[in-house]
């Protein structure tokens, strides 16, 4: 089925092309700068590891941002700061993932370039500068097996075998300590022209140290270190991204090329679906932007939005690069998080209304809602400050919220992002081959929850597969056991990326509490909560939800319930009662389902 | 695989979609939307009379083909109907034999509405009708039906009722609608409410008037409010109609119409009865919004090319407006529809506004993808300010000298700049003012951004993309100062000269593009050799910002298996001295 002559082909046809591209064009590169004008630091920048950088903690939340006019005209911050920045880097390119039953499915897909320890452990690939601008082999732990990381890290590190399941990387119910643990952008190297010219470096990177060992990070890469990890490493779900309100994030697409697909040139974008207030030129779309040809890179920029659930994919072709498995979760932590202890998040949302960026409306006559802001969904609660303290203790969010809600309603204490896809397995062998793909017929046989069917949703840690060019890749990094806290709360992030129909997602036992829809809190206009109990949710393709998982006994009032309604050690199901989804293409049992441990 | 089919699959890949765009190009530069329908047909006399009939005819495809498809129209050969009244009035206006979707009928709250129907399908198609849903209908003439009265062939049939609360809805065909709806016989119902908000036509809405009137805008607009209510004020207004059509059904239904056409007794074999067409299993290939595919849609309302397919999608709006949506799902499929660039907010379901307990704020749903379901309809209010890029999108720049780099921006209580309604930045969102994106930029923008923008050559540019990351002409020339002519010439902005304006030095060269705003024809030249792209569809005078506006069931953004087409358009949001003409 693999035609591994194609792979020998390839490879080093599109290294060749990489690598003979004039210098003055470096076309692989990432961005992620230790200050920015809107998270500004001491110059020069203290680089890890002497000290913390500045801006790669988040501060607690406590008043808006200062601004005032600089010598060029614009308002700069004053004082009081607000968020960090936070970077990433992803390969776009194809790749194999394992389905349910055991089927080897091509993808064009993302794969992780930073983070990629994290990645595989289930966790965003988002990184502060002063974890992301390290190069490999450098001060960090985890640099083993040389100065580079391997073809097919970080499974290759961690020794994923052919034929293993993702259990059987486990010893005795525990996942082994990876060998893998470097989370650094994948190709940063100091940059040799730099050295020789430390004006320009500086120039672009104005607040690189020019000495010490980490002199000279300017973003510029190594192209081997790139390919030997990107190429056919994609991800389904497409590497996970998350940051908190106020982050500056710097997003970079490195298009390494489809092995398997040689006579397509195609170029990827990153569409971050739900931005509000978005600019084409960051959007993704093709048509209305740039897109990013194989052997380029392209860093997205993006002040971070309101808090919600996002989700991300590409957008060139999207009835063919989304079904061949282009999409990624996305999600953004509210300011509400970072409120201290000594304040109520009502006050954290009357200080988020003094700033005209994340006010909701200031224009108000008597309860009756006033243009502009008819987009906002958080106003104030109601019913007043209801006296809900701010957990934000240490640089740590102790008490975890959904959305700015000002009255607690949307905390959790645990969240998991789960995305909603399908695979037409028919459309995938076409999209593997040279065949023109027919869209009028796409019939999804594979109903996945972060990439995979059950009973691979409760296989913990991450699923492998060997791909084309022999090594292991981390194919499915996310299992969906969703384990709840014996009493707690789990907030479920679900996106569904379907290209061809609608889909339902029911819970059997505990009761669904949906919050928040398409990015937004379920709030109307006068500030009461427009959150409702349900047993199932049905979204489209492109649309988000938010629904908590209550797994306390508040249903059981003040008296309480005689006994735990779920206790510790019991298990519940979320599945589909779309019944055809509950398969694994000719298997009848499986598909859109997984597990709900409470611990 | 044989190299030849190897070579066809490359071709049907990549070059269809490259020539439908650059045939759809020639038209689609200048179209814009709107809302438009008719209020009445007037020689019968009052607004809220309409004579329909419902006819055969042909919808045009981007690939090619033609559908034979049934839909309402105005007038025929064998009926003489008065002249419609056009809203808005837009030149080019008809209502012809038929049209899909079917004349969008525009009346107030409080109109008593009659629509008389005459059946004009072939008399195989047998009886017809059309249902009101949302409205107290009182059905007179025909024969009796099962949901309603219905006009046998031939012969018309009158529906009378009060269009008793404003807001978008559907009517569609009551008899057979499995075949009849497919076929096309569906369309919209505005109405307009009776009792127009103050706060519709004071404070920011009116000095949106006075912007557009500032760049000789017409106001298109139906009403200044969707609703009686102030939450639901709007700015500009678009109508989209989504559907799918599976060509097989028509073809079915085309082929037993000849059939029985010949037929010379009733008795004779496939002769006695109806239509009898299959309608399962459904495999639709083509999905239409307002009754075309992409790229077909993004061309003029009216346009001469779609004699039976007169509504456009193409949205456009400045930034700021508040936009009503009127969104009615009119196929079988739910279509999850994803706006790109912001938010929707729900004000209305089938014409029922959605408030708060107190009946005094809005409670609908904010959406970024909004669900259109089978015969419901949806009002929303979206609008685009880029507030919160943490960039300067007019890319404003206090040392330049062109005077339009250095316009102020004097913030509102919500941070908007919208005390000069006059000037180009009209609605920017000033925290951002002069805040530069890029760290070296290279143009005459203002540097020391967080971003260094990448090597151009590397990347593949889109047919909507500007050239820069910013909008307007104005900001767009700038970002590409090592293009620019600051010598005296003679010029039309957006036209490319044949020849140099001026010998040496001076104007635009040979193949340059004189561009800029306000330009007379002894302003100082702006030239640019900028080519964003082979076509261009944002050209040099609008430099707008194009959004994706499409289904997210993304397969429905092709047409019959090739992409782009289908349910899909692009929105532009447009810097104000581009003028949004939405006669064009």
């Amino acid at each position: 089925m693999i035609n591994s002559q194609l792979v020998r082909l390839g490879l080093p046809t599109l290294l060749l092309a990489v690598l003979s591209l004039p210098a003055a064009a470096q076309s692989f590169r990432v961005q992620c700068p230790y200050s920015t004008i809107t998270h500004p630091a001491p110059s020069p920048v203290t680089p890890i590891p002497s000290g913390g950088n500045v801006n790669s903690f988040e501060p607690a939340y406590t008043a808006p941002t200062t601004y005032a006019p600089n010598t060029q005209g614009f308002l700069a911050p004053t004082g009081k700061v607000n968020g960090a920045i936070k970077c990433q880097q992803i390969s776009g390119g194809d790749g194999y993932a394992t389905m349910a039953d055991g089927t080897q499915t091509f993808m064009f897909s993302f794969g992780p370039l930073s983070g990629i320890a994290d990645i595989a452990n289930g966790q965003p690939g988002t990184e502060y500068p002063d974890v992301f601008n390290i190069p490999f082999g450098g001060a960090q732990a985890g640099a083993v097996g040389g100065a580079t990381p391997l073809p097919g890290d970080p499974a290759t590190t961690d020794g994923a075998v052919a034929g293993a399941t993702s259990t059987s990387l486990y010893v005795q119910g525990n996942w082994q300590a990876p060998a893998f643990t470097y989370n650094g952008a994948i190709g940063q190297i100091p940059d040799a022209t730099c050295a020789a010219e430390p004006a320009s470096c500086v120039l672009n990177t104005p607040t690189t140290p020019t000495s010490g060992t980490f002199a000279y990070i300017d973003g510029h890469v190594d192209p081997r270190q790139i390919m030997d990890v990107g190429v056919m490493n994609g991800n389904i779900p497409a590497p996970l991204m998350a940051f908190d309100e106020d982050d500056e994030f710097f997003l970079t697409l490195t298009n390494v090329g489809m092995i398997m697909r040689p006579d397509l040139f195609e170029q990827h974008t990153v569409h971050f679906h739900g931005y509000p207030n978005a600019s084409p030129f960051y959007d993704g779309v093709p048509d209305a932007s740039v897109a990013i040809n194989i052997g380029g890179s392209f860093t997205y920029y993006y002040l971070a939005p309101d808090a919600g659930t996002y989700f991300w994919h590409c957008h060139i072709t999207p009835p063919e690069h989304l079904q061949m498995g282009m999409v990624g979760q996305l999600f953004v932590r509210p300011r509400q998080d970072r409120v201290p202890a000594t304040a109520t998040v009502y006050q954290g949302l009357v200080a988020q209304e003094s700033d005209p960026r994340t006010a909701c409306a200031t224009a108000t006559s008597g309860n009756q809602f006033v243009p502009p802001d008819i987009l906002c969904s958080n106003p104030l609660p109601a019913a007043g400050d209801n006296k809900t303290t701010g957990g934000f203790v240490n640089g740590a969010a102790t008490k975890k919220y959904a959305y700015n809600d000002g009255d607690g309603s949307t905390a959790y204490d645990v969240e998991y992002p789960l995305q909603i896809h399908g695979f037409d397995p028919n459309f995938h062998f076409v999209g593997m081959t040279f065949n023109p793909e027919a869209f009028v017929d796409m019939k999804d046989k594979y109903f996945l929850l972060n990439g995979r069917s059950y009973p691979d949703t409760v296989s913990p840690g991450p699923q492998a597969t060997q791909s084309s060019d022999g090594r292991m890749h981390y194919s499915q990094p996310m299992p969906s056991i969703i384990n709840i806290p014996v009493g707690g709360k789990a907030l479920l992030r679900i996106a569904d990326l379907s290209v061809t129909e609608y889909a339902t997602l029911a819970s059997l036992g505990i009761p669904m509490h949906v919050i928040g829809y398409n990015a937004k809190l379920l709030r109307d206009q006068e500030g009461n909560n427009m959150d409702y109990y349900s047993n199932s949710i049905t979204i489209g393709g492109g649309e988000s939800l938010d629904v908590i998982l209550d797994a306390s006994d508040a249903s059981c009032g003040s008296s309480g319930c005689a006994a735990k309604l779920y206790p510790s050690g019991s298990v519940f199901y979320l599945y589909t009662p779309q019944l055809d989804h509950l398969s694994n293409d000719a298997e009848n049992f499986g598909g859109l389902m997984t597990e709900v441990r409470i611990n | 695989m044989s190299s030849t089919t190897m070579n066809k699959a490359i071709s049907m890949k990549r070059l269809l979609p490259l020539l439908t765009m650059a045939a759809s190009l020639v038209l689609t530069v200048t179209a814009q939307a709107a809302a438009p329908g008719i209020k009445g047909t007037a020689g019968t006399g009052a607004l809220g009379t309409f004579n329909l009939i419902a006819q055969p005819g042909n919808l045009n495809q981007p690939d090619g083909n033609t559908v034979y498809s049934w839909g309402y129209g105005c007038t025929s050969s064998t009926t003489v109907t008065p002249a419609p009244v056009f809203a808005p009035a837009l030149p080019n206006a008809a209502c012809g034999a038929m049209q899909v979707p079917g004349p969008t009928l525009i009346v107030t709250e409080g109109t008593t509405v009659t629509v008389t129907l005459t059946n004009n399908l072939p008399a195989a198609a047998g009886n017809t009708s059309i249902l009101f849903p949302g409205f107290a209908v009182t059905s007179s003439g025909g024969v009796q039906g099962l949901l309603t009265n219905e006009a046998a062939p031939g012969s018309t049939v009158t529906y009378t009722f009060v269009a008793s609360s404003p807001g978008t809805r559907a009517y569609y065909s009551g008899t057979q609608s499995d075949l009849q709806v497919e076929m096309g016989l569906y369309g919209a119902i505005i109405v307009l409410p009776a009792n127009v908000p103050a706060a519709c036509t004071t404070g920011l809405h009116a000095s949106n008037l006075v912007a557009e009137a500032t760049w000789g805008e017409t106001d298109f607009r139906l009403s200044p409010a969707a609703y009686d209510h102030p939450g639901t004020c709007y700015d500009r207004e678009y109508l989209f109609q989504f559907s799918e059509m599976d060509a097989n059904i028509h073809r079915a239904a085309y082929a037993q119409v000849l059939a029985k056409a010949a037929c010379t007794s009733a008795t004779a074999p496939g002769c006695s009865g109806g239509l009898e067409v299959a309608t399962e299993p459904y495999r639709p290939s083509y999905f239409l919004i307002n009754g075309r595919s992409m790229p077909d849609d993004m061309d003029p309302n009216y346009g001469a090319e779609y004699p039976n397919q007169p509504y456009n999608g193409n949205p456009h709006m400045h930034p700021g407006e508040q936009t009503l949506i009127r969104v009615i799902g009119q196929g079988r499929w739910e279509h999850p529809f994803h706006e790109h660039a912001n938010h929707v907010r729900i004000l209305a379901r089938d014409g029922n506004l959605i408030l708060s307990p107190d009946g005094q704020s809005l409670a609908g749903m904010l959406m970024f993808t909004t669900d259109t379901f089978p015969g419901q309809a949806f009002d929303g209010i979206f609008y685009f300010t880029g507030r919160g890029l943490n960039w300067d999108m007019y890319a404003h720049n206090p040392t330049s000298s062109d005077p339009l780099a250095k316009l102020p921006c004097t913030p509102d209580a919500n941070g908007y700049n919208t005390s000069a309604p006059t000037a180009i930045n009209y609605f920017e969102w000033c925290q951002d003012h002069n805040k530069p994106l890029e760290s070296n930029p290279l143009g005459d923008v203002s540097g020391g951004g967080p971003m260094t923008l990448p090597n151009p050559n590397i990347f593949a540019n889109g047919a909507w993309y500007s050239g820069s990351p910013y909008l307007g002409p104005d900001a767009t020339l700038r970002s590409d100062t090592s293009l620019r002519n600051a010598t005296a010439g003679t010029f039309v902005p957006g036209v490319t000269p044949a020849a140099p304006l001026n010998s040496g030095a001076s104007g635009c060269a040979t193949g340059q593009l004189g561009v800029g705003a306000g330009a007379t024809a002894t302003a100082t030249p702006n030239c640019s050799n900028l080519q964003p792209s082979n076509v261009q569809a944002n050209p040099a005078n609008e430099r707008g910002w194009a959004y994706m506006w499409h289904s997210h069931n993304e397969r429905e953004i092709t047409t019959n298996n090739v992409f782009p087409g289908g349910m899909l358009m692009m929105m532009l949001v447009d810097s104000r001295e581009f003028v949004i003409d939405e006669s064009k």
